[in-house]
């Protein structure tokens, strides 16, 4: 049974290319499961998520709009992705609350914002034109940090809910960067959770991270760790159910692995009393 | 100016000059560069199976310094690194690997080539033979053309997963063609005449203008069912 078709909330992986064999042989239970936008931009890649798709929801998170980038946006790239959308009936459009590319420039990596009102605006109104021409809500991601851009004029929560309300989009909260940049920012995860509106949390990731000198760092290599799960419990009690995704990028394990977290997730969210808006 | 763009500017900047960054600045750029070398590898793993990996990861970590991404998809990245390879001193020894890599970005770039509508033969039935000679063939979206003095086709064969890299030969030159099949790039090695007939098809040539007299239905009937010929233009009609 689908995510769709229920309405509940349930739980995805994330596809990469090592364990597509295995998924389409096996077909594990899953909610949905989530790709990388950019690796299916080219036919041969869009041609084999159909294979998926027969048997799955698909979401579609993207690592290169650069929505916060002072650069113009990017409509081939957002021509691209509303095709691939459209062809798959994506179950979800993801991107990040970041910037990646400047003056023509690409780092292709997630850089953060610095959180003023400047900025928000900014990345609100891309995020806006995004969701015009794709003609659906875009859920943008909170990310992971490593050094502030500029000193804030608000705390990350606040600056992530104004995105959000500005731009009419929800929001993906990714637990474990929530975890990371408290961490290597000193500020209470709880806190966090008790400053973001109920009504903009759309989906959650779970992933995991390593320690790096006193740094966090979000390398989505490792299991979910048991702050994590703590914070999700928290984060489960205070928004109520929401799809949510296991992420791992680096050291990919065996898919077993990924399911056995992702049943870890599932145990999570069945025991959430039931919520309004879940 | 925005104080954003000042912003992003500044910290693009030391993120790829800064001399000794920050910790969390080190964070990024240890990533940029992790994001850059395994785009290349995954593009180009014979290359990288024919270097090393640590000489690849030297290669990329320079490749990268004078090389900016121009794409937010990383598939896109790496288009420049067969010239690279070919003004590259320490790679001087392999002569072969420039093309090679040459050869590794067709294939990269035949799998991600848009597909194509299957070759009309109701619209080729309409036209009067009389019109076939100033007809253009169109290859396929995701066909390419290499050629090698270097036996580059068998080193891509034999540096396949799985395979123990000794190449079947070691003389060229190899005329390759690049085309996809099932979702893979499949490279193959042709005739030279062929290689070159299909050279002047891409080149925007008539078919009398291509065949220069030639006797080639076979294989252009050939490529047409292969796919590898997707279609054609007929010129307007004489009034």
């Amino acid at each position: 049974m689908t995510a769709r078709a229920t309405g509940r909330a349930g739980v995805g992986i994330g596809l990469r290319a090592p364990h597509y064999g295995e998924i389409l042989e096996r077909r594990p239970a899953l909610a949905f499961i989530e790709v990388h936008s950019e690796n299916h931009f080219g036919a041969a890649a869009a041609a084999a998520l159909d294979r998926v798709r027969a048997d799955y929801e698909v979401s579609l998170h993207g690592v290169g709009l650069s929505l916060g980038s002072s650069d113009p946006l990017d409509l081939a790239h957002l021509a691209k992705l509303d095709s691939l959308a459209r062809r798959f009936e994506a179950l979800f459009v993801s991107e990040h609350i970041s910037w990646s590319s400047i003056d023509g420039r690409h780092l292709n990596e997630l850089l953060p914002l610095p959180f003023t009102s400047e900025a928000a605006g900014h990345v609100a109104s891309r995020i806006s034109q995004a969701q015009d021409r794709l003609g659906r809500e875009l859920l943008v991601e909170n990310v992971s940090a490593y050094c502030a851009l500029g000193a804030g004029e608000m705390s990350e929560w606040e600056f992530v809910s104004e995105v959000a309300r500005r731009s009419g989009c929800r929001l993906l909260l990714d637990i474990n960067n929530i975890h990371v940049n408290a961490t290597n920012f000193g500020f209470a995860a709880r806190d966090y959770l008790e400053g973001i509106d109920p009504a903009l949390v759309g989906q959650f990731h779970l992933g995991g991270h390593e320690a790096r000198g006193a740094l966090l760092v979000d390398t989505h290599g490792a299991r979910v760790a048991d702050e994590v799960w703590s914070l999700f419990d928290d984060a489960l009690a205070r928004f109520g159910a929401r799809h949510t995704l296991i992420e791992w990028d680096t050291s990919l394990p065996a898919l077993d692995v990924l399911l056995d977290e992702a049943h870890a997730a599932e145990r999570a969210i069945e025991s959430t009393p039931a919520m309004a808006g879940a | 100016m925005s104080t954003l763009a000042t912003v992003q500017r500044e910290f693009a900047r030391s993120l790829l000059e800064d001399a000794r960054p920050d910790a969390g600045v080190a964070v990024y750029r240890a990533s940029v560069a992790a994001n850059f070398s395994s785009a290349l590898a995954a593009a180009y793993p014979v290359v990288r199976r024919l270097v090393g990996d640590a000489f690849f990861a030297e290669a990329a970590r320079r490749f990268a310094l004078s090389h900016a991404s121009a794409s937010g998809d990383l598939n896109e990245y790496g288009a420049g690194f067969p010239a690279f390879l070919a003004a590259y001193p320490h790679a001087s020894a392999l002569e072969y690997l420039p093309d090679v890599a040459r050869l590794e970005w067709a294939c990269h770039e035949c799998e991600s080539a848009p597909d194509a509508a299957a070759f009309d033969f109701d619209a080729l039935a309409r036209i009067e033979p009389s019109r076939y000679a100033k007809l253009r063939l169109v290859l396929h979206p995701s066909v390419r053309l290499i050629e090698s003095a270097h036996a580059i086709g068998a080193i891509r064969e034999a540096n396949a997963p799985g395979r123990d890299g000794a190449p079947e030969r070691l003389e060229g030159p190899d005329f390759v063609l690049v085309r996809r099949v099932d979702g893979r790039a499949i490279a193959s090695c042709v005739a030279e005449r062929e290689w070159r007939l299909l050279g002047r098809i891409a080149g925007g040539e008539t078919l009398e203008a291509a065949l220069g007299g030639e006797a080639s239905g076979e294989t252009l009937a050939a490529w047409v069912s292969q796919g590898i010929v997707a279609g054609f233009t007929a010129p307007p009609c004489a009034r």
